[in-house]
């Protein structure tokens, strides 16, 4: 397979300078309870659609649904689990922006998937595939609380068995790309033997999906190659915030992906296509473009709109230009 | 270090910073978007607003006041609209659906004339107790900024810690005698802290002031004690969101400068009862001097209602009297 686009998955909400923020004004109106349930639903729909037409227009290869639908990457999980509450607002890594904490205080069961529904409309109005995004274990059960389990490694294996649930029907309704987002075990490499065991559960019984292991706001330094021991298809890799990882992806085993986080997804400043062409360019002499799909550095909620959409443009084109 | 010099044993009484806006201001700032009203109208608003919290503070007998922060709609836009250098970007989302217009480093960062003198004044001219001067500190405007400019994050704090200096320094001439330079995101990034203390040395180095720094919403265990080394008179903290769990690192390295015994939670609803916060501040004291405590809120009382902040206050207040009575 040639060179490859991404995005890592959230996307910016607001319209470009000037235009109608809509589902915002939905969502205020369906809080004062001047709208029902179809109406938000019709609203976040609208939004989806237009942002997967953006990413496809700029040139991505393999989109997402921007989570419209999310809040935050924990929340629409933990709250459809049984045995979490949802806590107060905490700061998500070291960005100004907020996530709510899960909190544990009974045993964790499955109660239906999370987020089949929203991929499911994605993918019927993507003109290509549509990567689905989920939480990993270890970072879930890191930025949670667990007043119920008084193990962390039992508490992560209980997160993971119903994440690997929801990878398991996110395949089966049809998703060929399944994301899981580690960031936290970045600054805990004293997880990676239960992350094995835990990323294992979800990827153990997949059997089409391409399963991506995603990192960011940072290098994998403190894992080590032992990264790649994770038993998944492809890495994701944050070049802007983690320059460090370019050694890392030295010992990157022959045959497995490398998702690589080239543009910057939390700065305005725009890189020009030569720059990014120059780093595409430098990791796919590397790791082989067969092996390398390019993507910004995060989740571009980050950005302004205008911002996100223009580093888009300049990365598609950039992997355009290196792929010949 | 610069001591206090204020009347009574100690354990007095101060705010963090803002305080909630009554509804004529959002009214009035909803019409000037729609042209209804001008500047000056909206300004008058937002001087009543002021005028009602200097009285509402010297009712209940507090000793360092704020202004409130009526005129004001984030800490880093209200410095990133002033400041040349700096411009607000588009939207970007905080939480949920608020979202805010962070400011984007397009050239060096200066500053023409005084961006908060005025109001500081005029909360002044109100009472004669001393009101704080009020300051974002170098390190968070950077964090909480894109930069188009600067080639590293520390050029980007030392511009803007040389403006704050001066705005710092103008404050001074015009007679204020606590002047408060804020670093919420000073315990977001360890390995940043040195970059604090740096931008704040700049800051704080020309000052006779009394300073304080406020912190929250980080991970004090680690940044504790090296947090002592920011070079401020007083740190402001939150104690009752984390269930005085900081007392335990005093325990193992006592608390060496004024502190700002934050002992309500700005987040609640719940206007705690007043034994409860009296009960807070006698266990600090354990470890804390009242002569160099200060007491108030965990952090600014913004998205509390005008209500649930006067009881909040009004509670730390009767709290303070009956602590006091026990020294
Ligand atoms: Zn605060």
């Amino acid at each position: 397979m040639a060179l490859q686009s991404t995005v890592v998955g959230s996307y910016p909400k607001p319209p470009e300078e000037g235009g109608s923020f809509a589902l915002r004004k939905t969502l205020q109106a369906w809080q004062r309870g001047e709208v029902g349930e179809a109406e938000l639903a019709g609203a976040r729909r609208d939004l989806a659609r237009e942002i997967i037409a953006e990413q496809e227009a700029a040139g991505i290869d393999l989109v997402t649904d921007g989570h419209v639908w999310w809040d935050d990457i924990l929340t629409p999980f933990a709250g459809n689990m049984a045995g979490f509450e949802i806590g107060g607002l905490l700061r998500w890594f070291d960005n100004n922006v907020y996530y709510r904490r899960p909190v544990c205080v009974d045993e964790i069961e499955w109660r239906g998937p999370s987020s089949i529904e929203a991929w499911r409309f994605a993918q019927s109005v993507a003109g290509g595939p549509v990567k689905a995004v989920i939480p990993g274990p270890v970072t879930f059960a890191r930025l949670s609380v667990d007043e119920h389990y008084g193990d962390h490694g039992r508490f992560v294996e209980a997160i993971a068995s119903v994440l690997a649930q929801e990878a398991f029907e996110l395949e089966a309704a049809g998703a060929r790309f399944i994301q899981i987002d580690e960031p936290a075990l970045l600054g805990a490499p004293e997880d990676l033997e239960l992350a094995k065991r835990a990323i294992g559960q979800a990827s153990g019984q997949l059997e089409a999906a391409t399963t991506i292991l995603c990192t960011y706001f940072g290098d994998a330094k403190r894992l080590g190659a032992e990264l790649f021991e994770l038993p998944v298809d492809s890495f994701g890799l944050d070049f802007v915030a983690g320059p460090d990882n370019r050694e890392l992806i030295a010992s990157l085993p022959a045959g497995l992906g490398l998702q690589a986080g080239v543009v910057d997804a939390r700065n305005t400043r725009l890189e020009t296509t030569d720059e990014v062409a120059a780093t595409i360019d430098d990791l796919a002499s590397g790791v082989g473009a067969d092996n390398l799909t390019v993507s910004p550095s995060a989740g571009l909620e980050f950005l302004p709109r205008d911002k996100a959409k223009a580093k888009l443009e300049r990365l598609a084109q950039a992997a355009a230009r290196v792929q010949g | 270090m610069t001591p206090v010099d204020l009347p009574g044993p100690g354990l007095w009484t101060t705010s963090v910073g803002s305080l909630p806006k009554p509804d004529y201001i959002s009214s009035g700032r909803s019409r000037r978007a729609r042209g209804e009203i001008d500047k000056a109208e909206l300004v008058e608003l937002e001087r009543r607003a002021t005028r009602e919290w200097i009285e509402f503070q010297d009712s209940i007998g507090t000793d360092v006041l704020v202004d409130g922060e009526q005129y004001r709609g984030d800490m880093v836009a209200f410095f990133a609209e002033a400041l040349p250098g700096l411009e607000l970007g588009g939207l970007v989302r905080s939480y949920g659906i608020r979202y805010y217009r962070k400011p984007i480093a397009t050239g060096a960062v200066g500053r023409d004339d005084a961006v908060t003198v005025e109001w500081w004044q005029y909360a002044q001219s109100l009472t004669n107790k001393p009101v704080k001067g009020m300051l974002t500190g170098p390190y968070t405007i950077c964090d909480w900024s894109f930069n188009e400019h600067y080639a590293s994050r520390r050029d980007f704090v030392l511009d803007l810690a040389k403006v704050i200096r001066d705005e710092a320094l103008e404050l001074e001439r015009a007679g204020c005698r606590f002047i408060q330079i804020d670093e919420p995101a000073a315990s977001t990034r360890m390995d940043e802290l040195d970059l604090v203390i740096e931008g704040m040395e700049v800051v704080t180095e020309p000052l006779g002031a009394h300073t304080i720094t406020h912190i929250c919403y980080g991970d004090f265990h680690r940044a504790y004690p090296k947090m002592l080394d920011i070079p401020v008179d007083q740190i402001d903290l939150e104690f009752a969101n984390s269930d005085f769990s900081l007392l335990d690192d005093f325990a193992a390295n006592p608390f060496t400068k004024y502190i700002g015994l934050g002992i309500s939670d700005a987040h609640s609803h719940d206007v705690e009862p007043v034994e409860g916060l009296a009960h807070g501040i006698r266990r600090s004291l354990e470890y804390l001097l009242p002569e160099r405590t200060f007491v108030d809120p965990d952090c600014g009382l913004k998205t509390r209602s005008v209500d649930e902040a006067k009881g909040k206050l009004s509670n730390i207040a009767k709290a303070v009297e009956i602590v006091r009575g026990e020294l």
